[in-house]
């Protein structure tokens, strides 16, 4: 089934770059007629169909429909405007000289262009490598801060056992337990990414009931954070969504992590979901501080973890929500973070409510 | 002195080990531990344990051929330790007759808790493994087997047959953690594309009708992507 359709795919884009190709030829040797007739001058005529070349090189994806659309371009120029007229003919000296010298250019622009084209992809796959290792870096530096203080607690505890009072070897304690519970998030957030990583593996959705997903999400949440209030707004009616549950679970935990932790002053999370035109949207507000101006744009992309975010600790704005970006767009879904009016700040992301097979 | 319950760990990790042993110790368990399958095989038939906890990866093979070797011959309470990855892991253990299961990294408090909730089915199935002639109660809930009816505070709840033949399997089962696939099949009798819908629009009719709010403990326990458990 995936050859066949991979095959179909295949053939559709041949039938677009020859269309491409006959087109532009077509319309090269138009304008040369046109020219020819009414300027009378055929020095622009192998210019114009060496730009034909070039177009079509630009356009069209590898050298072939380049050279090919050379040679037709030379016997094109050879046929119709040198002489004699509308006949081959290459025992003109002059003729073989001018095909061979267009030859040469319409390839050497081929070449060119397809390089450029190779050259700009290597670029962005560089780019993409670039983003991965400021992540890598960002997290090996996050993971160090709390393993540091989860094995300089638990050392000073067994070297000083006896003269450390009750007191301080519990609050030492209590670090080593908060450190680790944001290890075992950091492990779940990157564990996410693999899972999604080059969009090798595909997604495997299932269909979760959205107040069931909601419930999962709010027992763990409550279970943490039992001082924050949570108000939920969703419809009386069954949505069911298709996705995977850990990792949309996962997405709704982040958001509302963040909203909490750096949100700095919030207290109460509301939580709206509703579907229209066949989408379900989330959306999660807080009355917390905002997100800072400077960060709106990167905080999604992750672009914020560069050399400046070594600096920062686990209070940082981390990884949390480029990882929801990540997931929900492998969903086929949006997101999108703003501050509302009053402060406080609003994350929202839409799923598809059915499968779109695209698939036979 | 004699009369603890007897936990039979089964885990490779030496630290795991330790920190869930004095955990149990602590709560008043007798704990025994095993690090291989091979090794936990041998205690199984020696110890004659009342409950087991089994980490799923262990270095002779696959905790679950421990977990179906034991399951030929006892209906002993398993809990199965795993890690989030491994959903379908999940689903496999239970259903080859795991009770439940605890996703790693998990709190003291949780453990101790479904030690405590997977004893006490042991209890259930202990004193008669017929249930249609008792009742059932969780709470406010009760269920009267006979009858075919559930009340909660007095109030009747009115069910539909399927509604009331998924509630009174969650409770005959109650503490084991019943994965979608079994439930299905268990109600229907068969499992095809449409069956997960079913089951899943009847569940938010129950969830309904018992009054359960997203968030807050219900009588039910929504595993998400694995399926459900009747608390006890």
């Amino acid at each position: 089934m995936n050859d066949g359709y991979s095959e179909v795919r295949k053939i559709k884009k041949n039938i677009k770059n020859i269309g491409i190709m006959m087109i532009t030829l077509v319309l090269a040797f138009v304008l040369c007629l046109v020219i020819d007739n009414y300027f009378y001058n055929r020095s622009l005529i192998p210019a114009i169909f060496v730009l034909a070349v070039y177009i079509i090189s630009v356009l069209t994806e590898g050298y072939t429909y380049g050279a090919i659309a050379s040679l037709i371009s030379v016997l094109a120029v050879n046929f119709a405007f040198t002489f004699p007229f509308f006949k081959f003919d290459f025992t003109i000296h002059e003729n073989v000289v001018s095909a061979v010298i267009m030859i040469i250019v319409t390839l050497v622009t081929g070449t060119l262009t397809t390089k450029l084209k190779q050259q700009e992809a290597i670029k962005a796959e560089s780019e993409k490598e670039r983003m991965r290792a400021n992540l890598l870096r960002a997290v090996s530096h996050d993971l160090r801060t709390p393993l540091t203080s989860i094995y300089g607690s638990s050392s000073t505890i067994i070297d000083n056992y006896e003269l450390l009072s009750d007191e301080r070897k519990l609050q030492l304690l209590d670090g080593i337990k908060n450190d680790s519970d944001w290890l075992a998030r950091m492990v779940e957030n990157l564990l996410s990414i693999t899972k999604l990583d080059g969009g090798k593996t595909r997604l495997v959705k299932t269909p979760v009931v959205v107040e069931e997903l909601v419930d999962s999400v709010l027992q763990k949440i409550s279970r943490r954070y039992p001082a924050i209030k949570i108000n939920i707004d969703m419809p009386d009616e069954l949505l069911i969504v298709p996705m995977d549950a850990m990792l949309i679970e996962q997405v709704m935990i982040n958001i509302i992590n963040n909203s909490i932790f750096h949100g700095e002053c919030t207290t109460t999370i509301n939580l709206w979901i509703f579907s229209e035109n066949n989408k379900c949207i989330f959306e999660i507000t807080d009355d917390g501080k905002g997100i800072a101006a400077d960060k709106l744009k990167s905080i999604l992309s992750g672009a914020h973890l560069t050399a400046e975010n070594t600096l920062e600790t686990k209070n940082s704005s981390g990884i949390g929500l480029s990882v929801c970006n990540t997931i929900v767009r492998a969903h086929g879904g949006e997101i999108l973070a703003e501050n509302i009016k009053g402060g406080g700040a609003m994350l929202r992301f839409t799923l598809d409510m059915e499968e779109t097979v695209i698939e036979q | 002195m004699n009369n603890k319950y007897k936990i039979m760990l089964v885990e490779d990790e030496k630290n795991i080990l330790a920190f869930v042993s004095t955990l149990l110790e602590t709560a008043g368990y007798t704990v025994i531990s095993a690090h291989t399958c091979s090794e936990g095989k041998m205690m199984f038939s020696s110890h004659n344990p009342d409950l087991i906890i089994l980490d799923l990866g262990l270095p002779d093979g696959d905790g679950i051929s421990l977990l179906t070797y034991i399951r030929k011959s006892s209906y002993i309470p398993i809990i199965v330790l795993s890690a989030r990855t491994d959903e379908s892991d999940k689903v496999d253990a239970l259903d080859k007759g795991a009770n439940d299961y605890i996703t790693k990294p998990f709190g003291s408090a949780e453990l101790v808790a479904r030690v405590r909730s997977a004893l006490r089915t042991r209890h259930y199935s202990d004193e008669s493994s017929d249930f249609t002639n008792s009742i059932f109660t969780l709470g406010d809930m009760e269920i009267d087997y006979d009858a075919r009816r559930i009340t909660i505070s007095g109030t009747e709840i009115m069910l539909t047959q399927t509604e009331y033949n998924i509630i009174a399997l969650l409770s005959q089962y109650s503490g084991k953690v019943m994965t979608y696939s079994a439930i299905i099949n268990a109600i229907w009798g068969y499992n095809d594309e449409g069956s997960r819908k079913k089951l899943q629009v009847n569940m938010a009719n129950i969830r309904k009708k018992l009054g359960a709010v997203p968030g807050k403990q219900s009588y039910i326990i929504n595993k998400l992507g694995v399926g459900y458990q009747m608390n006890i």
